[in-house]
């Protein structure tokens, strides 16, 4: 089942006195099928982190449509955004995007208390699950001064899975990580995504798109090549990868 | 590095932060302004020579002291704020290769530009507004307007502005050595690392309740006005105190007991505004009670002044019941003091009124004496040692007269047989022991009393702090008895008889208009009177005591204080501004990373207008609240100092009270708003 399509996206950034105009998309186009996990790969300034944005509904395309299962993006009310995103969307991020006046505890629980729905009781009972999967049990009455990067991302990992989201925007979820904190959140990512969550991951580190199930690369604005893992184990994927993007490097011109 | 350079980014540095730099000038502005003004008016000869300015000096010095104080806290706030927010770009500069040398050069720059145009500024306006000041200060001494006041004068503009030129260098110094001990690199990292959860401080909070409890209780249990006046600035320290560390330590112990309240914390605006409170009162604690502080002085002092000033007649009103009191003698030609008679003294009294056709309504002589007494139940004792004792609220003075003295003066006639008395409650301080209703002793001699009267007709007269009590006696061998005794014990202390001819007129306040040349008249009448029956030397003694002089004494009093009141009420105000302006900008910068990290988990631009709404509102009351409290409580220590003061109607006290804290709740309201916007315009950025 599908359940992200991105249809010719376009995204077109004007400077201040409409003087310049920068295309940052020129129409991305792929589609997402129900408990996949894709990477998406590109150099800096190849319009990833625009992307993104729009995927999260935080910004809006010039051109095109985002459908998330079912539901048209640009056809949301701005009103309803906030709700949208907090009921389909998990998001972790680079630099964890944790607050620093809550306890772990209660940034996990923060997006449930948002919504306003949930008994104290069921909420407690979600976080209690997901701490205990995710290992961070031990630390939930910290602050996020007070433990590491790794157990940081973790529990930022936890507050985008406690609303049980569609799909989980992971913006290079790696990128503030040591090589021992990153592989044990890519490990992690492996498991929720064995566990039927849909992922989408973007980043530049060879290492983490090497445990996705399909890799897209964008260039300039398009998506440029994708490759599926197939049968690989992650090294092989991670060779692919590499050849890819000296490929991509070294300028060839294959779609 | 030139000095010209220097000079062009000190310029460029003020104009991108003219967030921080307009109010800072500004403040600079106000303060000079009201400086020079207080300086000028203590030292304005023409302004003291009118009516009832004689005590403008000495208030306006106070003023001027009060003004230089709140000057350099207000001065250094707003500067250690202004550094606070730009240590970042110093430690930027100073990564970049500039010297601490120059980056002083630069502050000195800076220094020197806001404080020129705050100087300048200053001056200008405080000119400006000097006459304003004086044309309204004349309109509360209620006198004619003095022409012509010179307003410009190099002797107050030099030493106002040479003030705040040393104060300024001041705030350069005190910031040139914090930037030699900056460390560049912490203060680039500076605001990114994550602050602790703040720990309820337990010695704080208990010390806080306790010094508040304990001024509180001071103003509540203080009795006699006298002690009420020492024990008000004690009272006052100890609020200030437990106003600091309950707004420290009491506001996080509740936060944290609302956040381990789990029901009542997860819910959607309160986890927000409950957690974001509980950081902000850390760093907030010291500005939000210093509001409440300056809140509550503003309202204790508009609010007391002004009824002083509009309680002025129901004062004199009080304390004069006739209008013109006089006495007067010359000693004869043996050597012996002779009281000028009541009928020749009434003929000169009315011979003077026709002459500036005012019309007499009664003349009446008066002959009493007063003692002072320790009340003791039933006794009013005799204690010579009183200076041992500033406890007022034993001590009462009463004023004596004969029965037949009293007939002459109501036209009543009270029988009294020789062990019987009559007595009257001129007037009282609060929680004064209830009047005995049987008997009494006095001076150790015993009556009964035989009537309660309503009204005494010999007025006590200002300047009395103690209870006052009236007591018909017998005949004036009793009278002259209980003088014996009084002059016994006190001996050269004790009180003699006073014989006065007591004068009411038919229109005082066209009386009062001559007033001046009335009791001039009637000194020259007496002087000839006493000249003409032989008075050893022509010396004579005259003392006219009159409601119009009365006046004058006071509104010059009250209108000072009512000057002052308002200009410091104002300035504190202004302060006020000061701090919940600076409050709301950098609270914006602090709190805008957060809201935006809210907003990418899934929190709408409703929900955080709505989180910022309860934060903001709490913060906004809690001064007003406090300031409420504190003005409640502070209600009878004041009441019973502004006896002291001759005001007598506490209903008076409570309205000016209450409208006060009406107008400065809807002042803060507005400024708050005003505020509110530049703070929201950080947020969403």
């Amino acid at each position: 089942m599908e359940i992200l399509n991105v249809n010719d996206i376009r995204k077109t950034y004007t400077s201040r006195f409409g003087a310049q105009q920068v295309q940052a998309l020129k129409g991305v186009t792929f589609s997402v099928e129900k408990g996949e996990y894709v990477a998406i790969m590109g150099e800096s300034g190849s319009g990833k982190t625009t992307l993104l944005n729009i995927l999260a509904a935080l910004d809006k395309p010039t051109g095109g449509k985002v459908i998330l299962d079912g539901m048209e993006l640009s056809g949301i009310k701005e009103s309803e955004l906030a709700v949208f995103r907090r009921n389909n969307l998990g998001f972790v991020f680079q630099e964890f995007n944790l607050l620093d006046t809550f306890s772990l505890k209660d940034n996990i629980l923060l997006p449930l208390v948002l919504g306003g729905e949930m008994k104290l009781a069921e909420m407690t009972g979600r976080l209690n699950e997901i701490a205990s999967r995710l290992g961070i049990s031990e630390i939930l009455n910290k602050y996020p001064y007070e433990v590491s990067g790794g157990q940081k991302q973790r529990a930022a990992v936890a507050r985008a899975l406690i609303t049980d989201p569609k799909l989980i925007l992971a913006d290079e979820p790696t990128g503030a990580l040591d090589s021992r904190s990153s592989s044990d959140l890519l490990q992690m990512f492996s498991q929720i995504n064995r566990n039927g969550q849909t992922i989408l991951m973007v980043t530049h580190s060879v290492d983490a798109a090497s445990h996705a199930g399909r890799v897209l690369f964008i260039r300039d604005g398009v998506v440029f090549h994708q490759i599926y893992r197939g049968d690989c184990s992650n090294e092989q994927l991670y060779r692919k990868i590499s050849d890819t993007l000296t490929l991509l490097r070294t300028g060839g011109d294959k779609q | 590095m030139k000095t010209g350079y220097a000079a062009k980014i000190a310029f460029n540095n003020i104009r991108k932060n003219y967030r921080f730099y307009i109010p800072h000038v500004l403040t600079g502005t106000g303060l000079q302004a009201c400086f020079y003004i207080m300086l000028t008016l203590s030292m304005d000869k023409r302004l003291s020579q009118v009516k009832g300015g004689s005590v403008l000096p000495f208030f306006m010095t106070v003023g001027a002291a009060v003004m230089a104080l709140l000057s350099v806290m207000l001065i250094f706030y707003t500067n250690s704020f202004l550094m606070k927010q730009r240590k970042r770009e110093f430690g930027l500069y100073n990564v970049l290769g500039m010297e601490k040398r120059h980056i002083g050069r630069i502050l000195f720059f800076e220094t020197l530009y806001s404080a020129a145009a705050s100087i300048i500024l200053g001056l200008l306006l405080g000119v400006l507004f000097y006459k304003l000041c004086s044309l309204f200060i004349c309109r509360l001494f209620q006198t004619d307007i003095v022409l012509g006041f010179y307003f410009i004068k190099a002797n107050t503009l030099i030493p106002a502005a040479m003030s705040f030129i040393v104060l300024y260098f001041l705030t350069y110094i005190f910031n040139r050595i914090s930037i030699s001990r900056m460390k560049p690199v912490e203060l680039l990292k500076s605001g990114a690392s994550g602050e602790k959860e703040p720990r309820t401080k337990w010695i704080m909070l208990i010390a806080g309740i306790i010094s508040l409890g304990a001024g509180y209780y001071q103003s509540l249990s203080i009795k006699d006005p006298l002690s009420a006046l020492t024990w008000f600035f004690i009272a006052v320290f100890l609020v200030i105190i437990g106003t600091y560390f309950l707004f420290t330590a009491g506001s996080i112990f509740v936060l944290k007991a609302l956040k381990k309240n789990s029901r009542f914390y997860y819910h959607a605006e309160r986890m927000t505004a409950v957690s974001g409170l509980i950081y902000r009162m850390k760093q907030n604690a010291v500005g939000l009670a210093s509001i409440a502080i300056l809140a509550t002085g503003v309202l204790i002092m508009i609010s007391s002044t002004v009824s002083l000033y509009s309680g002025m007649q129901g004062t004199l009103d009080n304390t004069y019941a006739q209008h013109m009191y006089i006495t007067a003698d010359y000693v004869d030609e043996n050597g012996e003091t002779v009281l000028i008679p009541a009928e020749d003294m009434e003929g000169m009294i009315r011979n003077v009124s026709d002459k500036y056709s005012c019309k007499v309504l009664a003349v009446e002589e008066q002959e009493y004496f007063d003692a002072v007494y320790v009340m003791n139940g039933c006794d009013f004792e005799l204690v010579s040692d009183q200076s041992a004792s500033t406890d007022l609220s034993g001590l009462c003075d009463i004023y004596f007269i004969t029965a037949d003295m009293y007939e002459d003066l109501t036209g009543t006639r009270i029988a009294l047989e020789d062990n019987e008395i009559a007595i009257c409650r001129i007037s009282s301080s609060i929680g004064h022991t209830k009047t005995p209703d049987k008997a009494v002793t006095i001076g150790g001699r015993g009556f009964i009393v035989k009537e309660h009267l309503v009204y005494f007709p010999i007025s006590a007269g200002m300047g009395n702090v103690v209870t006052c009590y009236g007591a018909v006696l017998p005949n004036n061998e009793i009278m002259d008895a209980v003088f014996a005794d009084q002059q016994i014990a006190y001996g050269k202390d004790a009180s003699h008889y006073y014989h006065r001819t007591a004068v009411t007129f038919e229109d005082i306040e066209t009386v009062s208009k001559n007033g001046d040349d009335i009791q001039e008249s009637l000194y020259r009448n007496i002087a000839d009177y006493a000249l003409e029956h032989n008075a050893r030397n022509g010396e004579c003694s005259t003392r006219v005591d009159s409601v119009w002089e009365a006046k004058e004494n006071i509104l010059g009093m009250y209108g000072a204080l009512l000057f002052l009141g308002i200009l410091l009420g104002l300035v504190c105000i202004f302060a006020t501004v000061l701090i919940i302006y600076y409050k709301q900008i950098s609270e914006g910068y602090e709190d805008r990373e957060r809201f935006q990290i809210m907003k990418k988990i899934g929190m709408s631009d409703a929900e955080t207008r709505k989180t910022i709404r309860t934060q903001s509102l709490f913060i906004f009351f809690l001064p007003l609240i406090v300031a409420g409290i504190h003005t409640l409580f502070a209600f009878p220590i004041l009441n019973r100092m502004m006896q002291l003061m001759m005001l007598s109607s506490t209903g008076l006290y409570i309205i000016c009270s209450v409208i006060t804290y009406i107008v400065f709740a809807i002042i803060y309201l507005l400024i708050y708003r005003a505020t509110s916007k530049t703070y929201y315009k950080i947020v969403r950025l």
